[in-house]
């Protein structure tokens, strides 16, 4: 296929936290405000005046100080997180807009505001409550946490425009974004798709972690092109695979599992697109911040939902999702130490191939993962297993 | 009367020496680490269970008709 | 003369600490006794009578009183982790009441009989009712107990205590067995890793899960009730739980930032809505007088626990052991109160009793005392006696303990809404989550306590595979050194025993005390000895 005119430039951009968009985004005066959870609704912190930065540590391999702290025993991405902003890396930001959803995420936010690491001397971090359910009280109490915890400092620190207006403009710069993504990934469910798992994840992050007005651009051109791009003639894949589990914001790990044959076609994940780009819809009788808090409730298919319907309706999900991107199978990984993706993998790796007919391949990684020589052999046998099950079927 | 208090008294001394000697040198830990738990733990190890991953697992919610 | 005056002063009052060589009275490495200690006349008989007999005795009595025989000698033969752990019972006692004397024997005692009289009250009910003991029939039993996950606060279902038993689920099978035969839950910590689940989530929720895998958990519910109590692992185990259980399941969640007022109507909301999901699954109303009336006699055992807590932080007469204090409390607490008479209202009142004596008296109770210590963060389940350990070798005598301090209020029973707030708030202040996964402010209030307490030590549980409190590692050890704080570290794995050898517990603290504080043990022969095999 032939090159994305800005891949390359994605790609530089997600080198560093604090890349070329960001700064300039700073110069225009506007605040950086970090977040490491979906459920922190970036919309909100895209709002006039400010923009959202999702946090990443490429290339921390070492997080040798972040381990004193927080010890070896917790998830590599807290620990690599931590160590970036021990190093200063994430001095540009503003504010932390944090969230207790797991409990290293939390820890390292907040060793961020009681150790005084950001050198920004108007920097804080906030900490909303997420609800564990999809209920009417649980929209209610989110929605109240969002205006304390999010809209009420950003307008009192920092004198944001938190109405009901300017969170209507931010909803719709976001869905802008959220149907540019769209509209990008669904060449991955063409029979033969015209762009690779790897180039995707690349244009999704860039949308998470840089400024919305100044990637917007980007993202519009690379639409437009994908319009056109033709796929190889011949496929240089064995097996489409959905990838689904905990934090993965590698998009080397991704091109590992392509460069094993498998094409990743969906990603659903903590920084997927599947959730996370879905436009937000303003229904009837809602206010803006209602919308948002619904929204982001709805959408999720995160393991921390407690409710029965919700536990057992996340399996139904991967199965659907796997017939609508005409995947082969399902790589279901977690970060080492993460709970929740724990309990949940063992699950979906005994009831997905057993109820739904779907192979799943199960995968604890680490958050830089380099090319693992491990998970290599793994993917390859996978996607063997997969031809294999397709030479049987077709006898 | 004499002598069969005198024989309750004794009874009730060798019952509590008995008892005492039990105690003091820990003899029901013995039978109970010895004897009672390998018993117990081969019981254990060789019963035969159920494969619980072959659990239905249906998206709707189990029912239950509640009988109070 | 003098050796024989000795001899008779030795037979009655037992050796003195100094002398005594405790590990010689073991048969290593099983943990058994050569022979049990002599604790002077009046002591070693009022063990043999009052704690090994009587609880022997009441062993068989509770049995009898709480359900049948039968289910009993049922459930013992079905359950693996019934029939390993109930029989040694005795032995979880000698291990945690070695060396102590007097009150805090008698008092530390007590606390144990009440934790037994109520795990006999617990597995009876599960038995009575589950239907695997009685060929698949669901009986009336079955329809009058509730399952509930262990860290679920019974105490939201006392509006039903006249016609239903909230029933931990994973209390007994698990929690209880750690203490007593701490290879009972290898079994099920393996069973876990079996299906594919990793082996570093927190093993608590391994085990919990081990115990379905290997198809050991009583079916004596038609529901489910679960909570995000503690922490993520809870949540994440709920998934599994919620297949092998394949019961109509209610999630009572609770939320993280407890700590913010707002946050409250939505805990309160939920309460609400978990009652009135059991009254339209049972279609049974709540009764709020007996709410109030229930609540009411768990204020009583929180106000007297305040007093137990009085006399820990201002005398030297508090007769209750470290690993008592801690097991006691988290047991009562977290299980709830089922009347006025029951246990836990009658141990209090013989323990007021035994406290009063020894504090008008001046009795020191814990004699050999050199440090007063403060244990924080979540003790190791399969060495809770590590502080009888530390005390007789070392004089470590642990006074209090976090779990003993996180339910530290009393309830109102005014009005509903008052109600629904404080039930709100005792169960957000639940054990390992409000000082071990809770905020930051939180865990730090060890300096408070401590103070409070008037400790010079700190015992720093650290759970290896927990990552709430893994996470906040090395702020502890910078706060230590800034605070000049003395405290040392207890790894360990909660059940898991392979994780970290009790020898090497001790190895730890025996090298803190000996290197950093200088000092020389009170009984040498507790430095190094073989337990490796013992319950």
């Amino acid at each position: 296929m032939r090159d994305l005119k800005h891949l390359i430039a994605f790609e530089k951009l997600l080198e560093e936290a604090n890349n070329p968009l960001v700064r300039q985004a700073k110069e225009e005066g506007l605040k950086a405000l970090g977040y490491t959870c979906y459920f922190m609704p970036e919309v909100l912190l895209d709002l006039p005046g400010c923009f959202s930065v999702r946090l990443r540590a490429p290339g921390c391999t070492s997080p040798d100080i972040a381990t004193y702290y927080l010890s070896g025993r917790v998830c590599h991405y807290g620990r690599s997180l931590f160590e970036r902003a021990l190093e200063g890396g994430y001095n540009f930001l503003d504010a932390q807009m944090a969230t207790e959803t797991c409990t290293v995420t939390c820890r390292f936010q907040e060793h961020l505001g009681y150790m005084d690491v950001i050198q920004n001397p108007d920097f804080f971090v906030d900490f909303t409550d997420v609800p564990f359910k999809k209920t009417k009280n649980a929209i209610d109490h989110y929605k109240t946490e969002l205006q304390y915890h999010v809209l009420n400092p950003l307008h009192e620190k920092f004198g944001i425009d938190t109405s009901d207006e300017a969170i209507r403009k931010a909803i719709e710069q976001h869905n802008e974004v959220c149907n540019l993504i769209q509209e990008i990934g669904s060449y991955r469910k063409l029979d033969n798709p015209t762009i690779t798992g790897f180039e995707f994840q690349i244009i999704q992050l860039v949308s998470l972690t840089c400024p919305k007005h100044l990637i917007l651009p980007m993202l519009r051109e690379t639409a437009k092109e994908m319009k056109t791009r033709k796929p190889d003639k011949k496929p240089t894949y064995r097996c489409k695979v959905i990838l689904a589990g905990s934090e993965c914001d590698d998009p080397y790990f991704t091109q590992l599992i392509e460069g094993c044959g498998a094409l990743v076609v969906a990603d659903r994940h903590c920084y997927g697109s599947i959730e996370s780009r879905v436009p937000i819809e303003i229904q009837d009788g809602e206010d803006a911040l209602e919308a948002v808090a619904r929204h982001y409730l709805k959408t999720s298919q995160c393991p921390r939902f407690m409710p029965q319907d919700d536990m057992r309706a996340r399996k139904q999900f991967l199965a659907d999702l796997a017939k609508e991107y005409k995947a082969d199978g399902i790589i279901v990984e977690s970060n080492k130490f993460c709970e929740y993706w724990s309990y949940e993998r063992t699950i979906d790796t005994i009831i997905l191939p057993r109820d739904f007919g779907i192979p799943v391949c199960s995968i604890e990684k680490e958050y830089i993962n380099g090319a693992s020589g491990q998970l290599r052999t793994r993917f390859q046998a996978f996607v063997e297993s997969i031809e294999i099950k397709k030479i049987q079927e077709a006898i | 009367m004499k002598a069969k208090l005198l024989k309750a008294l004794i009874l009730a001394f060798g019952a509590n020496a008995l008892l005492f000697v039990v105690f003091f040198f820990d003899l029901d830990g013995k039978f109970l680490f010895y004897i009672y738990e390998p018993f117990m733990k081969k019981h254990y190890d060789e019963m035969p269970r159920r494969d619980m991953t072959k659990m239905p697992y249906e998206i709707n919610k189990p029912n239950v008709e509640f009988d109070v | 003369m003098k050796d024989l005056k000795k001899l008779v002063r030795d037979f009655w009052y037992g050796k003195p600490a100094e002398e005594m060589r405790m590990a010689d009275l073991y048969i290593q490495p099983t943990g058994l006794y050569k022979h049990r200690e002599w604790r002077g006349v009046k002591d070693t008989f009022y063990y043999m009578y009052m704690i090994w007999g009587y609880n022997y005795l009441h062993m068989v009595m509770d049995v009898m009183k709480y359900g049948s025989l039968i289910d009993f000698v049922k459930g013992l033969w079905r359950y693996r982790w019934m029939g390993q752990t109930y029989i040694p019972v005795l032995h979880w006692f000698d291990r945690g009441l070695e060396g102590l004397r007097g009150p805090a024997l008698r008092g530390s005692a007590w606390h144990y009989r009440a934790m037994v009289c109520s795990t006999i009250r617990q597995f009876q009910t599960m038995f009575q009712a589950d239907t695997k003991l009685h060929g698949g029939k669901k009986n009336d039993h079955y329809y009058h107990t509730l399952a509930i996950k262990e860290t679920f606060w019974g105490g939201i279902f006392y509006g039903w205590s006249d016609k239903f038993i909230a029933q931990p689920l994973e209390m007994i099978p698990y929690f209880v067995t750690c203490h007593v035969n701490s290879h009972v839950v290898l079994n099920y910590i393996d069973a876990a890793q079996s299906i594919g689940l990793p082996g570093d989530p927190c093993p608590m929720c391994q085990a919990e899960e081990g115990l379905f895998v290997l198809d050991d958990v009583p079916d004596y519910s038609p529901l489910f009730f679960t909570v995000n109590e503690a922490c993520d692992g809870s949540v994440g185990s709920t998934i599994l739980q919620d297949w092998f259980f394949d019961k109509p399941l209610f999630a009572l969640p609770m939320t993280m930032q407890f700590d913010n007022e707002e946050v409250m109507k939505n805990t309160m909301n939920e309460i609400e809505q978990c009652w009135a999901f059991m009254e339209e699954q049972t279609g049974v109303p709540m009764n709020m007088d007996l709410l109030k009336q229930r609540i009411n006699e768990q204020n009583a055992l929180q106000e007297f626990e305040w007093e137990k807590w009085d006399v820990a932080a201002n005398t030297n007469s508090y007769p209750i052991c470290g690993v008592a204090q801690a097991l006691y409390r988290i047991y009562q607490s977290q299980y709830g109160t089922w009347g006025a008479n029951d246990i836990w209202h009658q141990t209090d009142k013989k323990i007021r009793k035994i406290m009063e004596n020894a504090v008008v008296n001046k009795i020191n109770t814990f004699p050999k005392t050199r440090h007063r210590v403060i244990a924080w963060s979540c003790a190791p389940l399969y060495y809770s006696n590590w502080c009888s350990w530390a005390y007789n070798a070392w004089g470590l005598n642990v006074i209090i303990n976090m779990d003993s301090l996180m339910f530290d209020m009393t309830l109102r029973t005014d009005t509903k809404e008052n109600i629904l707030y404080d039930m709100a708030k005792y169960h957000l202040w639940a054990p390992m989550r409000r000082m071990a996964v809770g905020g930051l402010h939180h865990i730090f209030e060890l300096w408070a306590y401590m103070e409070r307490f008037n400790c010079d030590m700190v015992a720093m549980y650290d759970q290896l595979q927990c990552k709430g409190m893994q996470g906040v590692h090395g702020l502890f050890e910078d706060e230590f050194r800034e605070r000049n704080i003395n405290a040392f570290w207890v790894p360990h794995a909660l059940p898991d025993s392979r994780t970290v050898s009790r020898a090497e517990i001790r190895k730890l603290i025996s090298d803190y005390m000996s290197t950093v504080m200088g000092e020389e043990p009170i009984d040498p022969s507790l430095l190094d000895f073989d337990d490796s095999q013992t319950w």
